[in-house]
């Protein structure tokens, strides 16, 4: 299958920083894919030069198999962190002109921004200007912006950052929905349940090298546990210790500890493993996004 | 095609908004009538409207609108982001500048409409040829234009330094330029110095045509130094633009 971004042993250096450095992934016709990392690992270099608007220093970059051209490059949709729309005009005017940049014109672009405001949720805000729209529907309506033009590539810099429930959800049947149409999705977020609800694969960047990638279920293999349980006590110290004696893996989880545990227990089994401590709770949950980047990254607080 | 995109965006935006439109006609319309009604009383001979509508057009009306507009249009572009998503886009940045000045040719020629429509009211005539006249607004526009570009991209980052540098180097320019009184009034060193200030041939080529009614020969002189003038500050402006879009190429 045809990849509509291939990014293969790209590096970058600003100065003495090593921005990226041999970083290979690609993303195929339908898929999404997530790019997930702590704040300067390096997602918004590589989405820059996936947009053409940095060059690399080593490597290239292909959209749909061949040369990143500006020809091939009027195929991708781009969504930057910040909204960028006209304040004054209307939703339908500042999707009107955006289209009318990628060379669509008459019923056609009028057709194609009645879809794009139906599919962000804004069919009724058509007229509205965008300054009187809450921050939720800029954010949908900059999205849409980035839609227009039907992109092979849409790529998403941190979609949903500020937005509350409804709204994020709505992002989430856009994306899911531009993908279904065939169209491959780079998003990058810092909302590590987001990526794993949205992405069919998701890489893990961390001081500019792709450290692991794949769907959940392969990434899950990074963390030695089939299930976690968090515990919360009077005394963490003696939670730990407890799990030392037990031989099993622990992490320092907010007021809590997180107990690696190699095979699925029921809740009282491991409540009965850590008798004799006063625990205030217990809760199981399986291996998330979270615990897989924190072991990747060394993001973890500390380690017992 | 894209550059009359651009325009059409402009002009909804300008309308949309009203208050720069509001203000850009009716400063021209008060200083034509306090500049026509002083220099009535001074002047029997000639109609102070006559004399006082090419000036006004060019150094109260084109100047805010096509100097000051251009400047407000980039400095809006990068606070609102806009910016980074017309770099991504196949929009060049020559179809932008010509997007701006189709743009502010509109609102020039509705300034020129304004302070005729005043000037014809109180009983000034227009007494040259309507095309010398539309080509000098043309070039007058361009030059403005040009210069915004440069002063919008190079020296202007924020919605509030907009007013720095039209208030330090446009206004002497204006003085300079003869768009108040007459540039025969300045002393013999500022008339010289006045000789490379377009707004003196700008005020110069049109009191020539609007007011004495002369033809090309007279002006020619003076649409070269435009030509050129709008030139430079085209291709400076083009220059300055994609300069900015260099700078800006961080999302």
């Amino acid at each position: 299958m045809t990849a509509v971004l291939g990014v293969d042993r790209v590096s970058k250096t600003f100065g003495e920083r090593r921005a990226l450095s041999e970083l290979s992934f690609t993303i195929g016709r339908g898929e999404v894919y997530g790019l997930v990392g702590p704040n300067g690992a390096g997602k918004t270099t590589l989405i820059n030069i996936a947009c053409a608007v940095l060059a690399p220093d080593a490597g290239t970059v292909t959209l749909n198999g061949g040369a990143a051209t500006p020809d091939a490059h009027a195929r991708v949709g781009v969504a930057s962190q910040e909204v960028a729309l006209y304040r004054d005009l209307t939703s339908e005017q500042n999707l009107q002109f955006f289209a009318s940049l990628y060379g669509l014109n008459g019923e056609g672009r009028a057709r194609r921004v009645r879809t794009c405001l139906a599919e962000v949720g804004l069919e009724d805000r058509s007229d509205t200007t965008v300054s009187f729209l809450s921050g939720g529907m800029q954010r949908r309506l900059h999205i849409a912006a980035a839609m227009l033009h039907e992109p092979h590539l849409l790529i998403l810099d941190e979609p949903t950052v500020g937005l509350d429930r409804e709204s994020r959800h709505r992002i989430w049947r856009v994306v899911r929905d531009a993908a279904d149409h065939g169209a491959g999705v780079l998003v990058t977020t810092h909302q590590l349940e987001e990526a794993e609800a949205l992405c069919h694969r998701i890489g893990i960047i961390h001081e500019g090298r792709l450290v692991a990638e794949g769907s959940m279920d392969e990434l899950r293999r990074h963390v030695a546990a089939a299930e976690l349980a968090i515990i919360d006590a009077g005394d963490l110290g003696a939670v730990r210790d407890r799990a030392d004696q037990l031989g099993l893996t622990h992490r320092t989880a907010l007021a809590a500890v997180a107990v690696w545990l190699p095979e699925r227990q029921s809740l009282d089994r491991v409540a009965a493993s850590f008798s004799g401590i006063e625990l205030r709770s217990v809760t199981l949950k399986p291996v998330g996004l979270e615990e897989v980047v924190a072991e990747l990254t060394g993001g973890r607080q500390s380690e017992g | 095609m894209l550059a009359l995109t651009v325009t059409q965006r402009i002009l909804k935006e300008l309308r949309h908004t009203r208050r720069s439109l509001i203000f850009w006609a009716l400063f021209p319309s008060l200083m034509l009538l306090l500049f026509g009604l002083i220099y009535s009383g001074q002047d029997t001979q000639t109609n102070a409207f006559d004399y006082m509508a090419p000036s006004i057009l060019i150094g109260a009306a084109f100047f805010f609108s096509c100097l000051g507009g251009p400047i407000a249009a980039i400095v809006a572009e990068r606070e609102r982001n806009t910016l980074k998503r017309l770099l991504l886009s196949p929009l060049s940045g020559a179809s932008y500048f010509m997007g701006v000045l189709f743009a502010f040719l509109v609102v020039a020629a509705g300034q020129t409409v304004i302070v005729y429509g005043i000037a014809y009211a109180f009983g000034g005539v227009y007494r040259g040829s309507l095309v010398l006249g539309a080509l000098v607004v043309l070039l007058s526009v361009a030059s403005y234009v040009g210069l915004g570009f440069v002063f919008g991209s190079r020296f202007t980052k924020r919605t509030e330094e907009v007013n720095g540098p039209v208030s330090a180097i446009g206004v002497p320019l204006l003085v300079l330029g003869g768009t108040f009184f007459p540039a025969s009034m300045l002393p013999d060193y500022l008339y010289r110095i006045a000789q490379v200030n377009p707004i003196f041939h700008m005020n110069e080529a049109m009191d020539a045509v609007s007011a004495q009614g002369l033809g090309v020969a007279a002006i020619v002189d003076h649409l070269v130094f435009l030509a050129l003038f709008a030139g430079v500050t085209q291709a400076l402006g083009v220059q300055s633009y994609r300069a900015m879009l260099q700078r800006e190429r961080v999302l």
